[in-house]
C-alpha cells in the first residue's frame, strides 16, 4: 500500500473505531430497522388479505423493504459532520495538512459504513426472514449484497458532496431533505418502481436514484429492473458523475476560501 | 541563513456584505444587488523570521493576526507581496508545506473526542507518511517528554483541558515540524497547566530548533515563551523588537518602565490607534 493511500485507509479505520465506541447509536438504528420491518410485514400481510393489488408477492415487498432500508440506514450522515468542521472552522486544520479534505472525509464515510454496512445486513436477513418465513434464492442474494454496498458508497459520496455545501450554505439539512424524498420517490424507497406510474418511471431514469435503491433492492423480487452488468455501469458513471461534482464544488470552496477567507 | 519566514509588503482584504437595513424594498435589494465591502485585513505587512526564533505575533481583536497565519500556512493568497515560508510559496505549495509545519488552535481540537489520542497519533502518522518504525519512537519520546503515559490510552473526552492540551501540541510534533504555528496554545488554561505548556513549548523549540510563532492575549506566554514580539493593529506593523525592550516600545510614558506587560502592550495598542485616527 502506497503512503498516500495508507493515509485515508487510516481516516476510514480512526472513523470505524470510533463507531464502535457509539455503540448505542448503531443498536438505535437495528432497533429502529427491526420496527420498521415488523410494521411493514404486518402492513403488506393485512393489504394481501384484504385483496388489494399490492403488485408483488408480501414476502418479495419485505425484502425488498429490507434491501432499501439496509442501504439507507448504513449509509452514515457524513454531510452533517462535514458541515460541523467548516461551521467550526476544524477545516481550518485539515486544509494545513498534507492530505486531500474531500477524500479524508469520504475515507471516514466509507470507514462508518465499512462498520454499519455488516451489523444492519444482519439485521436486514435477520429481520426479513422473521418476518416472512422466507428467504430469496442465494443467487439473488449474492447479487444484492456486492451490488447494495456499491450503492451505499456511492450515497456516501453524495452525503459527502452535500456536505462540501456548508461552505456557502449556513445549513445543508434542506438540501439533504430534500434529496431524501427524491430517494424516497424516484429511488422506489418503499415500493418497487415498477408499481410507480409510467412518468414517475421515466423521470427517475434520469436520476441516480433508482440505481442507489430500487435497482439493487429489484432483485430479490425475481423480476430485476435491469441486468447486473447494466446497473454496475450505471453505478460506475453516476459515482464518476458524483466524483467530478465533488471535485468542482471543493475547487470552487477552495477557491473561495483562499480569496475571501472562511 | 534562509529566513524561517518572509513576508514582503503582504496585503491581503475581503469583500463582505453590508446590509442596507430598512424594509422589504431593501431586504430585496440586498438578495439581489447587495452591497459589498472592502475590508483591509492585512496592508502592506512586512517581517521576517529566523529558524529558531519564538516570536510571539500580537495585536488587538481584528488587527489580522489569523489572517496571517491562513496566509502563511497557504489557507489564504495574499492580493500582494511575498510569502515564503521555509522556502516555499505556501499558497502555491500548501500540501508540500503542510510536511514541514504544525499548528495549535487553542480552541479547536485535531484529536478524535471518542478515541485515546494514541488512535489520532497513529493517524497523522499516516497522514505526514512518516515511517513507521521512526513514528513509534517519536511517540514514545513525545509520551515520554510530555508526561503523556498515563492519558495516551484514555479517550480524550475524558481528558481535562490542559491534558488535552499536552496531547494536542505532542500530536502537532509528531511529524518534526520545522515551524510551529500557535493560536492562544493556554487559553482557558489554569496556572499550573499554562505553566506547564509554556515550559514545554520552550523545551522543544530549543531541542529540536523549532521557530515558534505564538498568537495570544496572554502576556505570560509572550514572557515565557518568546524572545521577539511583532504587534500588528489593523492589519499594519505597530512594533518589532525583543520582548525586553518592548517597555521602551511606548514613547514619553516613562510611568510604564515597571508596569506589567498587558499594561505596556495596552498602552502601545492605544499609541497605534490613535496614530491611525491622527490626520
Amino acid at each position: 500500500m502506497t503512503p498516500a493511500v495508507a493515509k485515508y485507509v487510516a481516516f476510514a479505520r480512526v472513523a470505524a473505531a470510533q463507531v464502535r465506541h457509539e455503540r448505542s447509536d448503531l443498536a438505535g438504528r437495528v432497533l429502529f430497522f427491526a420496527v420498521i420491518l415488523g410494521v411493514f410485514s404486518s402492513l403488506w400481510r393485512a393489504a394481501v388479505d384484504a385483496g388489494l393489488p399490492v403488485g408483488a408477492d408480501s414476502k418479495q415487498l419485505l425484502w425488498y423493504l429490507a434491501i432499501t432500508e439496509w442501504i439507507t440506514l448504513s449509509t452514515p450522515q457524513i454531510h452533517l459532520d462535514i458541515q460541523d468542521t467548516i461551521r467550526r472552522g476544524d477545516v481550518i486544520y485539515r486544509l494545513g495538512r498534507p492530505a486531500s479534505f474531500v477524500l479524508a472525509e469520504l475515507a471516514a464515510g466509507l470507514g462508518l459504513l465499512a462498520v454499519r454496512l455488516p451489523v444492519l445486513g444482519l439485521a436486514a436477513v435477520g429481520c426479513a426472514a422473521w418476518f416472512t418465513g422466507w428467504v430469496p434464492p442465494l443467487t439473488a442474494l449474492a447479487i444484492v449484497v456486492p451490488i447494495g454496498i456499491a450503492a451505499a458508497v456511492m450515497l456516501t459520496a453524495l452525503h459527502v458532496w452535500i456536505g462540501l455545501l456548508a461552505f456557502w450554505l449556513q445549513d445543508v439539512s434542506p438540501v439533504y431533505w430534500v434529496c431524501q424524498k427524491l430517494l424516497f420517490v424516484l429511488g422506489g424507497m418503499m415500493l418497487p418502481l415498477q408499481l410507480y406510474p409510467e412518468l414517475v418511471q421515466r423521470l427517475a431514469a434520469l436520476t441516480p436514484c433508482p440505481v442507489l435503491l430500487a435497482a439493487p433492492a429489484s432483485f430479490v423480487l425475481g423480476s430485476p429492473a435491469m441486468a447486473p452488468r447494466t446497473l454496475i455501469v450505471r453505478l460506475a458513471l453516476w459515482s464518476g458523475a458524483i466524483a467530478l461534482g465533488m471535485r468542482w464544488t471543493f475547487r470552487r470552496a477552495a477557491a473561495d476560501l483562499m480569496i475571501n477567507g472562511g | 541563513m534562509q529566513p524561517a519566514v518572509q513576508l514582503n509588503r503582504v496585503s491581503k482584504s475581503f469583500r463582505v456584505r453590508r446590509a442596507r437595513g430598512g424594509g422589504m424594498t431593501a431586504r430585496a435589494r440586498d438578495l439581489f444587488r447587495p452591497l459589498t465591502e472592502t475590508v483591509q485585513a492585512i496592508d502592506s505587512l512586512s517581517f521576517s523570521i529566523a529558524p529558531g526564533e519564538r516570536v510571539a505575533f500580537i495585536g488587538p481583536n481584528g488587527a489580522g493576526k489569523s489572517t496571517t497565519l491562513k496566509v502563511l500556512a497557504g489557507i489564504l493568497r495574499p492580493d500582494a507581496g511575498e510569502v515564503r515560508v521555509l522556502g516555499f510559496v505556501p499558497s502555491d505549495e500548501r500540501r508540500r508545506l503542510a510536511f514541514h509545519i504544525g499548528t495549535v488552535f487553542g480552541q479547536r481540537s485535531q484529536l478524535w473526542y471518542q478515541l485515546p489520542p494514541r488512535d489520532t497519533f497513529e493517524l497523522l502518522g499516516r497522514v505526514y507518511e512518516i515511517d513507521r518504525r521512526q513514528h513509534r519512537r517519536r511517540v514514545e519520546m513525545l509520551t515520554t517528554l510530555f508526561q503523556l503515559d498515563a492519558l495516551v490510552d484514555t479517550p480524550v473526552r475524558h481528558l481535562s483541558l490542559g491534558e488535552r492540551m499536552r496531547c494536542e501540541i505532542a500530536a502537532s510534533l509528531l511529524h518534526s515540524p520545522r515551524l510551529l504555528f500557535l493560536d492562544e496554545p493556554t487559553i482557558g488554561l489554569d496556572v499550573s497547566a499554562k505553566a506547564a505548556i509554556r515550559d514545554l513549548l520552550q523545551t522543544e523549540s530549543e531541542r529540536e530548533r523549532v521557530t515558534l510563532l505564538l498568537t495570544s492575549h496572554d502576556t505570560g506566554d509572550i514572557e515565557r515563551v518568546c524572545t521577539r514580539v511583532i504587534v500588528i493593529t489593523h492589519g499594519r506593523l505597530l512594533w518589532d523588537g525583543p520582548v525586553a525592550a518592548l517597555r521602551s516600545a511606548v514613547i514619553g510614558n516613562r510611568a510604564l518602565d515597571e508596569a506589567p506587560l498587558d499594561e505596556v502592550i495596552r498602552a502601545l495598542y492605544a499609541d497605534g490607534a490613535r496614530r491611525r485616527c491622527a490626520p
